[in-house]
């Protein structure tokens, strides 16, 4: 009897051991899963660059001299640089796998700087950093090409005089436009939200009398919190993508439509992390304040709220760290196009919706997925920790009185 | 002399009202979205039923609720649209993952509150609470990337040829991952919060800890891990864009086959968002206001059971 009951309790508590390891598992999985595929790409270059690769035919300026000048730096043994020219050039591979040659340095004085371009666009073009370089047609000899590799491009380059036409494309695959898009919507968002939940929040906790009314409006606004992004999305799409179409030169889904619709999302989310803050609070803060002559809107303005910052700060950077995430409604309310060019009344995607599109795409862009996914990660990360800390700062400097 | 000192003191009491009803505003303003929301998507939800739908004409409600078939698509512009099949998958998809997150859940907040060291709860909590805030799409990538792998293989074994591992299981795999962390924080309060004397009562007679852990501290802490439960259905139900990359979109038919291709009532509305008018566009609030419904339904229900099974228990 003792010893059925003992391995009875034997397994219950494997069983829940193993239930708890599970939820390490996954989040270890995870990390791996995104820092293994998504490091190989994490650079600099991605967050500096666009993500559509742009081809260029230009032509040089016969007008300017030829370099014949020094690099400003040392070279590494695999790259090979003109004098004559001033560039250098390097072999290298593109995410498909395809050989390409790359603009390793360009010389201040180089004709490369200020050429002229012969498709549409601006008239001047600069060939710049990581180009890659598809052909150099020559007035005087046969055509140089990428897949001869870098060494026998820059010994065409040496032997000719005159440059027809160049044809390059800027380097793709970044995520800069996204980037932006990003931080366009965590300011405009927290611009429409904080003002709105804040007084929302002042009201509930300092003016409202608790009565019905006041009651259904909590009641309303915490509704808010069970309804599914999508359905904000389709709000957003119904409602605040034709309002800005009206009234700006936007034609479709745009950021500001965007921003509007993450605002109600977060909405509840401000209002009760703020409340709480103002709850904690003392109420000797305000009959001290209150007796010393203060009006009520002195006393809220100048003594109960500042005193409640810190919660408001943790309320906007848990915002943050939803409009970084939110990914559905964004869909609706924006739509699922990579731009590079952004425009806060135009299409384009927050990273997010970045990882999204590419995935939803057929094939789907996993290294690059991962590399957003990392990025994202990272600042959820700390932003949970700053959370954390300000929250335990805020809580001492009251004590547990609340 | 006394008027010197009025005058500031009635423009303080002006001020007070207005500021008073400015915040007020902004409360009700606050309030109010959600009824926009219930009204935007009542309103355009309902259109495609009513309206001709420029000559497609309109759809049949009954047909919609209960249909087989969803054709989405210029090529075809139909007004069959159905979401019947759709309703029984999100249901099926979501109670299968539950079946997975809920004990793995409610197990490991128990783990928290009474087994784990200080330590290592501290530690599994700090876990749990990042599991919590990553957001979906990273979720869905994990899925896209890893699991349909994982799911893959696994068909294969079995001789099953599945569409590259977009299947029922991959999504239930990914909404149990995505709803642990909401069960476990929900449950852990209510398992914490259990009357010590309760414990203290069972282990006097005799119980063993173990004993005590699931047949006191649990049953007592019945309703707060219950209303976890209704959380973390509510968060399946809602969930879109992780789902919708593992799921593998089904256009008609009803399969329980746990390797088939799956489609839920959010994934169906994220597909092909391309047009901004016309019947492919509206038909995506209805689908809306059955998503509501849907939810709804279910917090209804599990809520009812939850006062019944609370009051029988009840000593």
């Amino acid at each position: 009897m003792l010893n059925k009951r003992k391995t009875k309790d034997l397994v219950l508590q494997i069983v829940t051991y193993g239930a708890a390891f599970l939820s390490i598992i996954t989040l270890s999985l995870i990390v791996f899963y995104v820092a293994s595929n998504g490091l190989k790409l994490l650079n600099i270059d991605l967050i500096r660059n666009n993500y559509l690769a742009v081809n260029h035919i230009a032509d040089i300026d016969e007008s300017i001299p030829f370099c014949n000048c020094e690099p400003t730096k040392e070279f590494k043994n695999d790259v090979y640089y003109s004098d004559k020219w001033g560039i250098a050039l390097i072999d290298d591979r593109d995410l498909l796998g395809k050989n390409i040659v790359e603009v390793y340095y360009v010389h201040p004085e180089s004709p490369f700087n200020e050429m002229i371009n012969k498709g549409v666009g601006t008239d001047v073009l600069k060939l710049g950093l990581n180009a890659s370089i598809i052909r150099i047609a020559y007035e005087d000899q046969a055509t140089s090409l990428s897949r001869f590799g870098a060494e026998r491009m820059i010994l065409e380059l040496d032997l000719s005089n005159s440059i027809r036409e160049l044809e390059f494309t800027t380097p793709g695959g970044g995520i800069r436009g996204s980037i932006i898009t990003t931080l366009y919507l965590i300011g405009l968002t927290l611009l429409f939200a904080l003002p709105i939940g804040i007084g929302a929040a002042l009201y509930l906790n300092e003016y409202a009398r608790k009565n019905k009314f006041t009651s259904t409006v909590r009641s309303l606004i915490e509704t808010l919190t069970g309804v599914p992004s999508i359905i904000y999305g389709l709000m957003g799409l119904a409602i605040f993508v034709p309002f800005i179409v009206n009234i700006t030169d936007a034609t479709g889904g745009n950021i500001i439509s965007g921003a509007m619709t993450l605002a109600v999302i977060l909405m509840p989310v401000v209002i009760r992390t703020t409340e709480e803050s103002l709850k904690v609070v003392p109420d000797d803060y305000r009959f001290a304040s209150l007796a010393l002559g203060a009006s009520k809107t002195q006393t809220t303005f100048k003594v109960v709220l500042p005193n409640a910052v810190p919660g408001i700060l943790t309320a906007t950077l848990l915002a943050i760290g939803r409009i970084i995430g939110e990914s559905a409604a964004l869909v609706f309310a924006i739509g699922t196009v990579v731009k590079d060019q952004i425009k806060l009344t135009g299409q384009s995607t927050s990273l997010a919706v970045h990882i999204w599109s590419m995935m939803s795409d057929e094939p789907a862009n996993i290294e690059l997925s991962t590399t957003i996914a990392l990025i994202i990660l990272l600042i959820v990360l700390i932003l949970n920790l700053s959370i954390k800390f300000i929250t335990k700062n805020f809580m001492k400097r009251y004590g547990v009185k609340a | 002399m006394q008027n010197v000192i009025k005058k500031p003191i009635q423009r303080n009491k002006a001020t007070d009202l207005l500021v008073h009803q400015i915040l007020k505003g902004l409360a009700i303003l606050a309030a109010s979205f959600i009824f926009v929301i219930a009204g935007v998507i009542l309103i355009k939800g309902l259109t495609p039923f009513i309206t001709n739908n420029g000559g497609i004409g309109s759809v049949n409600a009954w047909k919609f609720l209960t249909g087989n078939t969803w054709l989405i698509g210029d090529t075809f512009a139909s007004n069959l649209y159905s979401v019947g099949f759709i309703i029984i998958q999100t249901l099926y998809v979501v109670s299968l993952s539950l079946l997975i997150s809920f004990p793995v859940g409610v197990l490991t907040a128990l783990f928290i509150a009474k087994i784990a060291p200080k330590k290592i709860a501290e530690f599994l909590r700090t876990v749990i609470e990042i599991l919590a805030s990553i957001p979906s799409i990273i979720y869905g990538l994990f899925g896209a990337g890893f699991i349909l792998k994982l799911v893959y293989d696994f068909s294969a074994i079995l001789g099953y040829q599945s569409k590259g591992g977009n299947s029922v299981l991959s999504t239930v795999i990914i909404l149990a991952l995505m709803t642990i962390p909401t069960i476990t924080t929900i449950s852990e309060v209510a398992i914490r919060s259990v009357d010590k004397s309760l414990i203290e009562g069972s282990l006097a007679l005799g119980a063993t800890e173990t004993q005590t852990h699931f047949k006191v501290v649990l049953s007592a802490a019945k309703s707060g891990i219950f209303t976890s439960a209704i959380l973390g259905v509510g968060r399946a139900l809602g969930e879109a864009t992780a789902v919708s990359l593992v799921a593998g979109s089904r256009r008609s038919g009803l399969s329980f086959d746990i390797l088939d291709t799956t489609s839920t009532l959010t994934t169906t509305m994220l597909e092909g968002m391309k047009d901004s008018a016309g019947l492919d566009y509206d038909i995506r609030f209805s689908v809306g206001i059955v998503l509501m419904a849907v939810i709804l339904i279910v917090n209804f229900t599990l809520n009812y059971i939850k006062k019944k099974v609370g009051q029988v228990d009840v000593k």
